[in-house]
C-alpha cells in the first residue's frame, strides 16, 4: 500500500480562481477594480459562471454597486439564464406528461435535477441539455414515447448508431422544433463498457423526490457521486471549472449542518460502493483546495485513502489542473495545457471503451472530422 | 458604457500608415461604436488597412480599460500562413468561427463583431433594423430578407439623417430610447453601385467579391454621426421597406399586427429578454407611427418619407405636452 498525505487545512487557491470566492462572499466585489471586472466578466462568461455570480450578487443587493459597464454584462446574463431556465423548465413539464404513467421511475440528473430540487446551484445556470435516466429495460419504450411526441434524434451515418447502441449509456442527442433544448435519454450515468461500471440498479434504488411528481432524482450522495464521475470520467476539462463550482455548491448544501448528519460519512462508503472512489478523490482535492469547499477533514482523510495511490496522483493531478486552469482571456493556450488535454483525452477514450473498439472508432472520428474540414473550406468564407 | 477617447486624439483617417497596424499589434484599438466598445487586436497590416478605410472618422484610442467585447483578427500559422493564407477571429481565448481569407479579414471582423453583440447586449433590446435619427427621434426599418434595408438606411445616411446603426436598432429599455451601433453599413451586391451612384462623396472600404453573402463593400459612417454616437434618440416612427424593381412609390399605413411582429420576432434577442422584451415592444407599438413603404427610386422613396416627417415630429411634440 502506498502512503497517503495527511489531509491539510485548504490552502489558498491559484491566484487566477481568487475571483471564484465571490460566488460564496458576494461582499468582496466591492472591493475590484474595473480592470478586475473586465477581466471577469470575459472569463466568468466563457466558463459559463457569470450568471451565477450576478445571481449571488443580485440576491445579495449588491447588483448595483457594480461599476455601470460589468453590471450590464451581469444584467445581460441574468436574463438569459432566466430565459435558458425558462425554456428548460417548460420542456420539462411537456416531456413529463409525454412520459407519465409509465411503471418505471423517471430521474432527472445535473441541471435539470438541481432546478426540481430549488438547490441554490441552480440560481443563474444556462441550462442546454436536459438529462433523464431510466432503467435500461424501460429505454427502448421512453425513446418511442418521446419520437411520438415530436423529439427526433441527429442523423448519425451507421458506425456511430452502432456506437451509440453498443457502448453508449445514453441514446443519441435528440431536438424538438418547438423546445429550444437538447434532450439526453441515459439508462446509466457512465457508458456500460467503461473501466469504471457503475450498476445503475444501485442509483435507482435510492431515488428521491422533486418539487415535479413525476420526476425523482438521484440520492443526494449519488448527485455528488455522478457530478464527479461525469468530470473526471467523462469530460473534456476544458473550461470545466463550473463543474467544480457545482460540486461545491452540492456539497455545501448536503452536507450543511442542518441538512442529513449521514451524509459526509455516507459519500465516501458509497463512492466505493459504486467503484467511483478516484472521481470522489479527484473532486474532493480540487473543491477543497480551489474553492474551499468545507469537507470535514476526517472525511477528506478517509477520500484520499481510498482515492488513487501516490504515484498515481504525482502524474494525474497535475495534468488535471493544468487542463482545469483556464487560459486568460487575452492568452493563447499554452503549450502544457495542449499536451495535458492530450494525455487526458487519451486516458478518457482509455477509459471509455476497449482497445480493440477504440482504435476503429478513432480512425474513423479522424476521417470523418477530415471531410468536415475539407466541407467547411470549400463552402464557406 | 464606454471609453471616453481624449479629445485631441486623431482621426484614423489622420494617422500615417503603419500607425494603425502598430497600434492592432500592440494593446490593441478600442472601437468605441456608441452603445458599445470592442477592443480589436491584429497582426494582420492588411486588416489595418481596411478598418482604417470603414473606421477613418473615429479618433484613435489605443489603450483602454472597458471594452463590451474582444476581438483578435490573427494570421493563421503553420501551412495556412503560405498556402491559401487565412485569418483566424479570436475572442476571449476562444476560436469561434471558421477562418477568412486572409485578403478578407474586415468581413471576418464585421460579422465577428455583430455576432458578439448581438449575443451578449441582452440589457438593450436588439432590434434587427436600420435605425436613423433626425430632430431627436429615431426612424426605425426593421429587415426583411430582400428588403432593401441597407441600401434605405445607407441613402438617408447620406441625406441629413444620422446614422444610428444599419443592423441593430438597439433600443434602451431603461432610458427609452435608442443608442448608436455606429459600424460601417455592409452593402450587398448591386446595392453598391447604387449607393455609389446616389452618394459619389460616400466613403467606402475595400469591395469583397466572393464572401458567403455575395459581393460585399462598406459605407463608413459620416464625420457627423461619429461624432455624435454618443446623443441618444427617442422612438420616432416606423417604416417597413419593400425594395421592387421598376415599382412605383407606395407609402401605405401599416396595421399593429403586421408591424408588431416584422419589429419584435425579427429582433436578435426579444425572447431572452423575456417579459422586458415584449413590454419594450409594445411601447415602441404605441409611440411609433408605422408605414410599409415599397419603392424602387431612391430619391423618391426619401422624399416620401420627408414629407411624412413634420408630421411625425409634430405627433411626438404633442405627445410630450
Amino acid at each position: 500500500m502506498n502512503t497517503r498525505p495527511p489531509p491539510s487545512p485548504s490552502a489558498a487557491p491559484p491566484a487566477w480562481a481568487a475571483w471564484l470566492t465571490a460566488l460564496r462572499e458576494p461582499e468582496v466585489v466591492l472591493r475590484w477594480s474595473l480592470g478586475d471586472w473586465q477581466r471577469i466578466v470575459r472569463l466568468g462568461r466563457r466558463l459559463r459562471l457569470l450568471a451565477r455570480l450576478a445571481a449571488r450578487l443580485q440576491a445579495d443587493g449588491l447588483l448595483d454597486q457594480v461599476p455601470a459597464p460589468a453590471q450590464r454584462h451581469l444584467v445581460s446574463e441574468l436574463r438569459l439564464s432566466g430565459w435558458r431556465t425558462t425554456v428548460m423548465v417548460r420542456a420539462l413539464e411537456r416531456v413529463a406528461e409525454q412520459l407519465q404513467g409509465a411503471d418505471h421511475p423517471l430521474v432527472l440528473l445535473k441541471g435539470g435535477a438541481y432546478i426540481g430540487q430549488g438547490l441554490p446551484i441552480a440560481a443563474g445556470r444556462l441550462p442546454s441539455d436536459i438529462d433523464i435516466l431510466v432503467p435500461q429495460a424501460a429505454l427502448a419504450g421512453a425513446l418511442s414515447r418521446l419520437q411520438a411526441a415530436g423529439w427526433v434524434g441527429a442523423e448519425l451515418d451507421a458506425h456511430d448508431q452502432h456506437y451509440y447502441e453498443a457502448w453508449s449509456h445514453e441514446v443519441p442527442p435528440m431536438h424538438h422544433p418547438v423546445h429550444a433544448v437538447e434532450l439526453d435519454l441515459h439508462h446509466n450515468i457512465l457508458p456500460p463498457v467503461a473501466r469504471t461500471h457503475v450498476d445503475a440498479g444501485l442509483l435507482l434504488a435510492r431515488l428521491q423526490p422533486s418539487s415535479w411528481p413525476v420526476w425523482q432524482v438521484l440520492h443526494p450522495v449519488d448527485q455528488v457521486l455522478h457530478s464527479a464521475a461525469h468530470l473526471f470520467l467523462d469530460s473534456d476539462l476544458t473550461d470545466r471549472v463550473r463543474d467544480l463550482v457545482d460540486l461545491d455548491g452540492l456539497m455545501r448544501h448536503f452536507g450543511r449542518p442542518c441538512a442529513d448528519p449521514a451524509f459526509w460519512a455516507e459519500l465516501p462508503r458509497r463512492a466505493r460502493e459504486l467503484g467511483l472512489a478516484e472521481p470522489l478523490a479527484l473532486a474532493s482535492h480540487f473543491t477543497t483546495r480551489w474553492l474551499g469547499t468545507p469537507i470535514p477533514l476526517a472525511v477528506q482523510a478517509v477520500i484520499a485513502m481510498q482515492g488513487p495511490s501516490k504515484a498515481r496522483r504525482a502524474w494525474l493531478l497535475p495534468l488535471l489542473a493544468a487542463a482545469l486552469t483556464p487560459t486568460e482571456p487575452d492568452a493563447m493556450p499554452s503549450r502544457r495545457q495542449d499536451l495535458a488535454a492530450l494525455a487526458l483525452l487519451a486516458r478518457y477514450h482509455r477509459q471509455r471503451l476497449p482497445l480493440r473498439w477504440l482504435v476503429p472508432h478513432l480512425w474513423h472520428k479522424m476521417q470523418t472530422r477530415n471531410r468536415v474540414t475539407h466541407h467547411g473550406r470549400d463552402d464557406g468564407r | 458604457m464606454t471609453t471616453s477617447p481624449a479629445p485631441a486624439a486623431p482621426n484614423l483617417r489622420a494617422l500615417q500608415p503603419g500607425e494603425l497596424a502598430r497600434a492592432l499589434a500592440g494593446k490593441g484599438l478600442w472601437i468605441d461604436l456608441g452603445a458599445a466598445t470592442v477592443r480589436v487586436r491584429s497582426d494582420s497590416a492588411v486588416f489595418a488597412a481596411q478598418l482604417g478605410t470603414v473606421y477613418g472618422e473615429l479618433p484613435l484610442a489605443d489603450q483602454g480599460v472597458w471594452a463590451d467585447t474582444h476581438i483578435d483578427i490573427r494570421r493563421a500559422t503553420g501551412l495556412r500562413r503560405w498556402v491559401r493564407p487565412q485569418v483566424v477571429l479570436w475572442c476571449d481565448g476562444q476560436q469561434p468561427f471558421e477562418p477568412f481569407p486572409a485578403d478578407s479579414p474586415l468581413p471576418l471582423f464585421e460579422w465577428g463583431c455583430n455576432w458578439q453583440i448581438a449575443h451578449r447586449l441582452n440589457d438593450l433590446l436588439l432590434l434587427h433594423a436600420g435605425a436613423v435619427e433626425r430632430d431627436g427621434l429615431a426612424l426605425l426599418l426593421p429587415a426583411m430578407p430582400g428588403s432593401g434595408k441597407s441600401t434605405l438606411t445607407a441613402a438617408l445616411s447620406q441625406r441629413g439623417w444620422r446614422l444610428l446603426s444599419d443592423e441593430f436598432g438597439a433600443f434602451d429599455p431603461q432610458a427609452g430610447v435608442f443608442r448608436a451601433m455606429l459600424k460601417p453599413i455592409a452593402l450587398k451586391n448591386q446595392s453598391i453601385e447604387v449607393i455609389r451612384a446616389f452618394a459619389p462623396q460616400a466613403r467606402f472600404g475595400p469591395e469583397f467579391p466572393k464572401t458567403r453573402k455575395g459581393r460585399v463593400a462598406h459605407l463608413a459612417a459620416t464625420a457627423d454621426a461619429v461624432r455624435r454616437r454618443h446623443e441618444p434618440a427617442r422612438p420616432g416612427a416606423i417604416v417597413l421597406p419593400k425594395w421592387e424593381a421598376g415599382s412605383a412609390t407606395r407609402w401605405e399605413p401599416l396595421a399593429e399586427h403586421v408591424a408588431f411582429p416584422a419589429l419584435a420576432f425579427n429582433a436578435f434577442n426579444y425572447t431572452v429578454l423575456g417579459e422586458a422584451g415584449f413590454r419594450a415592444a409594445v411601447h415602441l407599438m404605441r409611440v411609433c407611427p408605422a408605414w410599409q413603404l415599397v419603392y424602387s427610386d431612391l430619391d423618391d422613396a426619401l422624399a416620401t418619407i420627408a414629407a411624412t416627417w413634420p408630421a411625425v415630429v409634430q405627433r411626438h411634440a404633442e405627445a410630450l405636452r
